[in-house]
């Protein structure tokens, strides 16, 4: 299959990830989870933008469903039934809003992935994995996708110490203090959480 | 308990997968080629001619667009979902079926090749759903962090969605064709088209005011008053009654009960509606289970989310490692871009253009697309062009 053009430009430089060792099968180990870093890294930095350029608007839309959120809490709190139906219905209205906001956000996170699978399927489409004491075997998808989730947990708690992402948490942190503000009912219910509010 | 909630769902969810590993399926590579080599080579319609250019799915002579033009569906789609909501969905389907002639081009191979008209309406949908599915993952993952979980709700929720991912793949991957699919995707938009017209009549509009006087009458109320913290409240949920008809539980002092049947039923209709079509399922659980239960929407929130994670897992690890249903991962790739872009500009004009304005646009061309789709998957042509 033929690649597009800006594949073929990439492609010589990918590659060179799954020539690193003489045995195939550590290669593409090797060379899968540099990728699946590669995308996790550039989705982080897609999605860091995207949060900034509508951090206003879900700042307000979070802060909507927060309001009649605890707002349905009161109500519940001193058993006003029809005051907690009104708000909560609300609720749930902004709520809506925050959760498709919040898919769309998701997307600025998930190209790069894609982007990569489709790259993969251009050089690995035929690979087969056989599964020991199985009679099945996984393709270069269910690779990419295990050591994609493995890469993620890996990059998590290493992401604050790299400089440039430790900034781009620190400035998500600060801008979206509304919406993190919806936190466990366990932290409002803990004794002496009256104080912190 | 949301630990112990999180454990029996993911076994549940690995029991389902260890269940489908057992049973194998060609590979993607293999079923792309079987469908290919069983179809007639040549020019001619349902044919497939080899020294044609690759297109979609690298089938020669399949339908190509130029890059662009999935990144501005995808900007389209990416407005809707950031401007609207639900309706953006709907879109993104309507890009794989119609403005991108996937639906046409596979319908070719209706008499010809009835392998590769099937495998190409499973890849319409699997294209959907990591389209729309994978995004609402991540969100349901921030959702779910936040909220709090009620067991029993999540747990009968989570059944019937993985009963349903399993089920839905299993029956028709492979055995859809894709006149059939544009039905029942024209029957979902009319469902869709249904809810927004509501929302935008004058007893639709009368409630949601009705609902802010009352929410607002109490603020003002209330605002003076200090509520204590009583030890009921502190106690955060607790489950009082587990039955086969009826699980009550309590939460800040207030009896909540349901029909264990209920979310088992609505989340198997929800997933199953999400495997088969590719859209919706993810933002129908928090409606659902308000009405039914009449629960707080940051219980549902966290509650739902958990039957959307397992669910949506069970979905794409069916679809895409168990049925190795192939899709164009460049497609999606640009159509995400373009989503993401959308979601920038949807806050941008929400500013200047009414929500209700833009609901009832919105319901103009859901009715055209719904009965569009309605009469090409049922009676053979759409009565309205571009569908």
């Amino acid at each position: 299959m033929e690649m597009p053009s800006l594949y073929l430009f990439l492609d010589p430089y990918l590659i060179w990830f799954y020539r690193l060792t003489g045995q195939p099968g550590w290669n593409f180990i090797i060379g899968t989870s540099v990728v699946a870093v590669l995308a996790l890294m550039v989705g982080e930095l897609t999605s860091f933008l995207a949060s900034l350029l509508v951090r206003r608007h879900f700042t307000q839309v979070a802060g909507e469903a927060k309001k009649y959120q605890d707002l349905s809490m009161e109500a519940l709190k001193a058993g006003n039934r029809p005051a907690y139906e009104a708000a909560n219905k609300l609720a749930n209205e902004a709520f809506g809003k925050a959760f498709f906001m919040q898919i769309t956000l998701g997307a600025s996170f998930l190209w790069p992935i894609f982007f990569v699978l489709a790259w993969m399927s251009y050089r690995f489409a035929d690979l087969e994995f056989p599964v020991p004491y199985l009679h099945f075997s996984l393709g270069y998808i269910a690779v990419f996708l295990f050591l994609l989730v493995a890469a993620y947990f890996v990059f998590k708690p290493l992401k604050c110490r790299i400089p440039y992402f430790r900034r781009i948490q620190a400035m998500l942190a600060a801008s979206s203090r509304a919406a993190k503000e919806m936190k466990s009912f366990a932290d409002l219910l803990a004794p002496g959480a009256e104080g912190k509010r | 308990m949301r630990k112990r909630g999180l454990v029996i769902l993911g076994v549940l969810a690995l029991a389902v997968v260890a269940a489908t590993l057992l049973w194998a399926a060609p590979s993607y590579a293999s079923k792309l080629s079987e469908a290919l080599a069983k179809t007639p080579q040549g020019t001619g319609p349902g044919m497939i001619h080899p020294g044609a250019p690759k297109g979609f799915m690298g089938i020669p002579g399949g339908p190509h667009s130029f890059w662009l033009f999935y990144i501005l569906w995808g900007i389209w789609v990416g407005w809707i979902f950031s401007s609207v909501g639900a309706f953006g969905g709907i879109m993104a389907g309507v890009g794989h079926i119609s403005v991108f002639g996937l639906s046409d081009y596979a319908s070719g191979f209706k008499n010809t090749s009835p392998a590769l008209n099937k495998l190409m309406t499973d890849a319409i949908r699997t294209s959907n759903q990591y389209l729309v599915g994978l995004s609402a993952l991540i969100s349901s993952i921030t959702y779910y962090r936040m909220g709090r979980l009620v067991l029993p709700l999540g747990l009968f929720l989570a059944i019937g969605g993985i009963l349903a991912g399993y089920l839905v793949p299993l029956l028709t991957v492979g055995e859809m064709n894709v006149n059939l699919y544009v039905g029942f995707f024209g029957i979902i938009v009319f469902a869709v088209a249904f809810v927004l017209f509501y929302e935008t009549t004058p007893k639709g509009q009368e409630k949601k005011k009705a609902a802010k006087a009352a929410a607002k009458a109490f603020e003002e109320a209330h605002i003076k008053k200090t509520t204590q913290v009583s030890a009921e409240h502190a106690k955060g949920v607790q489950v009082t009654h587990w039955g086969l008809s009826k699980i009550s539980f309590t939460f800040y002092g207030q009896e909540f009960s349901f029909n264990p049947l209920w979310p088992l039923l609505g989340g198997f209709v929800i997933n199953a509606i999400s495997a088969l079509i590719g859209v919706g399922g993810g933002f129908l659980y928090v409606p659902f289970l308000t009405s039914v239960a009449g629960l707080p929407m940051f219980i549902v929130a966290g509650t739902s989310a958990l039957a959307v994670l397992v669910g949506m897992v069970v979905n794409i690890f069916n679809m895409m490692v168990m049925r190795h249903v192939p899709v164009d991962f460049l497609l999606i790739s640009t159509e995400l871009i373009g989503i993401a872009i959308g979601s920038v500009l949807g806050p941008v004009t929400s500013r200047k253009i009414p929500e209700i304005w833009l609901k009832r646009i919105f319901v103009i061309l859901a009715v055209y697309v719904g009965i569009g789709y309605l009469t090409k998957g049922f009676m053979g042509h759409s009565i309205f062009p571009g569908m």
